[in-house]
């Protein structure tokens, strides 16, 4: 019993060289496989939601997201949705927006680029405020908080 | 709920601790199997379960009789938060919680059956400051749902640090257990400290 | 009769030492050239040399002076500098700053480090996501790679994650050097708990929020990587935590008392790779005929892993990091480097030499890029 589990700890502890050896240059095919586990994508909290409908005009692209309320075990009752500006992006916005798709806008945006103000003018009354709204890499991003 | 949950989960370590430790060798004593152990711990929890249903009700129609302002629903909380959480702390130093659980006058009672059911009365009435934490949030609740939810969080929280107990003699370890809870409870102190700092500010802000 | 007690030394020759560094020697050349040594840019074949020689030597200086403690600390400490070198260095050359404004975690661009990792449990297995605004699988620092480093680090090397692997370990190991004598001896012992609790609070207060609430409020390396713009009596709060955090636990105690504070009474990833130093082949182990119970293990050991009863039990507890402190202090070699299921006293050689390989290579090599990085930013700047 005791040969045993000196083999046993000994064979533990080379399989164990033998990981941190071939670890790192296999790091990135492990990470590969790792990211493609179930688990392995960030939450819409993060991410800002799927793209639901875009706008296109003439010098930019408008994604408008869908509605995030992602909670631990159910959905919460206060979200956002968020919306990017893509391309070049004119000095001020304004658009009004149906986030839900029933036909009807929910609110209305301005962004002033230059002096970095944003007006929200809530129709719905599931729509409470500005929570974000930031110039990125890609353009502008705005995340306007909800309630369900 | 989030937070009603953490602090009952964290103060119930506390809790056990001290009153636990009367209703262990209760529970344990003669020839209590699992079966028999589990019975008096339900009668104890469905016990602390219906008080804390009535301290739900009392404190939520206080606190709409008191904090109708809206400014003072935010500061007065924030300062009994702030207050509260401070005590909190100070109670998960061991040093300064009192050995002497109030459930050990329940030993002198002879009926066995009612044993479970004053523990859980003398245990869910026992003034400690996470029950002064959420007497408050309960108070400040928007409707009695709300301030039901929030208690229904703590008892929960609180009680899974009960539920081991009818296997507590094979648990080995108990002290590590009870002093990571008892870090916890200090924790959570902390967590509402900030919480009534934020209530404050807001409140000071608004007003 | 003479019963003369025989003390087993780890100390070799030269020429065994060399021998013993060769096969670390190749397989760091290998690593830090990729096996094609580009020697066009002066300066960082330079880095690239300085780094493999430092790393080789200080493998070396292991096995010939028998000592391990100094030597792991040296790069340890090393590579918890150059990293925070690394990090601030890259940020203020794209961002001009050492903060990160929200369009860059709206991005998902911030880096990932290992100590997220007990947060995002609980919410992985719920929500099936990662609560983390940073990337999967490209760039620096992405969540996969970071995640299969760190995952094999702890099965192999248990809680030596925490003094071979963690690049913040270095920032308290080295402020718990600078005195030579602690101010503070005692600390109440219950402290050494409280990453455990700390570690049940992030998990529940993380999955709840949907929040990285460690990162966002307690972090004390906030202080020497990056942290959110200060934009709201929120954001400041927070940045006044993590300097508090940062003074109070990585300098001011570490220094008063010869210890890792940050990692023995904070660190919740520190918790979790102590559970899984049930699980690694390597172990600290006490020979207790040759133990004369003078206690200088307990005094030096920098985690509180060691307590007059754990001597006298014959154990260690799951606090250990295999540090090589104990070891170094003991003047009878009766704590030592062991291997699971090899019993105390026996095998000490062939245990050291194989965890020593192991957990040193990990580290060298781990650290290699930020070190050469940081070396080859310092002479930019001299030359």
């Amino acid at each position: 019993m005791k040969k045993v589990k000196i083999i046993a700890g000994i064979s533990w502890a080379f399989f164990c060289l033998i990981m941190i050896i071939i670890l790192f240059p296999g790091l990135n095919s492990f990470s590969l496989s790792v990211s493609k586990l179930p688990f392995m994508k960030l939450n819409p909290r993060y991410t800002g939601g799927e793209i639901a409908d875009q706008v296109i005009s003439k010098s930019c692209t408008l994604d408008i997201r869908k509605p995030v309320f992602n909670g631990f075990l159910k959905e919460r009752n206060s979200g956002f949705v968020q919306l990017d500006w893509h391309g070049t992006i004119p000095e001020i916005i304004k658009d009004s927006i149906d986030y839900d798709h029933d036909g009807i806008k929910d609110f209305c945006i301005l962004i002033d680029k230059k002096n970095s103000k944003t007006v929200l003018e809530p129709i719905d009354r599931k729509v409470k405020g500005v929570l974000i709204s930031t110039p990125t890499s890609y353009g502008w991003a705005v995340r306007i908080g909800l309630i369900k | 709920m989030t937070d009603s949950f953490i602090l009952g989960l964290s103060s119930g370590s506390a809790c056990l601790a001290t009153c636990g430790m009367v209703m262990f060798p209760y529970l344990m004593a003669g020839s209590a199997g699992v079966k028999r152990i589990a019975i008096d711990l339900s009668l104890f929890l469905l016990t602390r379960f219906v008080i804390y249903f009535i301290l739900a009700t009392v404190a939520w129609y206080f606190g709409q009789a008191l904090f109708s302002n809206p400014v003072v629903r935010n500061i007065v909380p924030g300062i009994l938060y702030i207050v509260f959480a401070i005590m909190l702390v100070w109670y998960s130093i061991s040093k300064n919680r009192n050995p002497n659980c109030p459930a050990k006058i329940v030993k002198t009672v002879n009926n066995h059956r009612l044993v479970p059911i004053l523990l859980g009365v003398v245990n869910s009435l026992g003034f400690c400051p996470a029950l002064f934490i959420i007497l408050t949030k309960g108070a400040t609740q928007g409707t009695l749902i709300q301030s039901y939810i929030a208690f229904l969080a703590f008892f929960i929280g609180s009680s899974l640090w009960f539920l081991p107990l009818p296997l507590a003699g094979k648990i080995r370890k108990k002290e590590v257990l009870t002093n990571i809870g008892i870090l916890a409870t200090g924790l959570a102190g902390i967590i509402f400290m900030i919480k009534g700092l934020t209530n404050l500010i807001g409140g000071i802000i608004n007003g | 009769m003479d019963n003369v007690l025989k003390i087993e030394g780890m100390r070799k020759s030269f020429g065994k030492s060399l021998l013993y560094t060769l096969p670390m020697f190749l397989i760091t050349f290998m690593f830090m050239t990729g096996g094609k040594p580009n020697f066009a840019d002066t300066a960082s074949a330079l880095a690239m040399l300085i780094a493999f020689l430092l790393v080789n030597i200080l493998y070396f200086l292991m096995h010939y002076t028998g000592k391990t403690d100094r030597y792991r600390a040296v790069l340890f400490i090393i590579f918890a500098l150059s990293l925070s070198y690394t990090l601030i260095h890259n940020m203020v050359e794209v961002r001009k700053s050492m903060t990160f404004s929200q369009a860059d975690i709206l991005e998902c661009k911030i880096p990932f480090c290992h100590l997220v990792i007990p947060m995002m449990i609980l919410p992985a297995a719920f929500t099936k996501s990662i609560i983390f605004p940073g990337s999967i699988i490209s760039g620096f620092a992405n969540i996969s790679s970071m995640v299969v480093l760190w995952l094999v680090a702890t099965i192999v090397l248990g809680r030596g994650f925490c003094s071979w692997g963690c690049f913040y370990g270095g920032w308290d190991d080295g402020f718990s050097r600078i005195k030579k004598r602690p101010v503070i001896k005692k600390i109440n012992e219950l402290w050494k708990w409280m990453p455990f609790a700390v570690l049940i609070m992030v998990m529940l207060t993380a999955a709840l929020s949907m929040m990285p609430t460690y990162c966002s409020w307690i972090c004390p390396f906030k202080a020497v990587t990056e942290f959110e713009q200060v934009t709201s009596v929120e954001s400041a709060t927070k940045a006044g935590i993590f300097l508090s955090l940062f003074g109070g636990l990585v300098v001011v105690l570490p220094v008063m008392t010869r210890k890792r504070t940050q990692c023995s009474f904070l660190c919740p990833l520190g918790a979790i790779n102590s559970l899984s130093n049930k699980i690694t082949p390597f172990t600290i182990k006490i020979d207790k005929g040759s133990c004369n119970e003078c206690f200088k293990c307990v005094e030096v050991c920098p985690l509180y892993a060691l307590t007059h009863e754990d001597i006298k039990a014959g154990k260690v507890s799951l606090f250990c990091s295999k540090c090589g402190k104990c070891v170094d202090a003991c003047s009878q070699k009766a704590i030592h480097y062991g291997i699971r299921g090899i019993p105390a006293g026996t095998m000490k050689n062939f245990s050291r030499n194989l965890f020593l390989f192991v957990s040193f290579l990990f580290m060298a090599i781990f650290s290699a890029g930020s070190i050469i990085n940081t070396l080859h930013g310092l002479l930019k700047l001299i030359f």
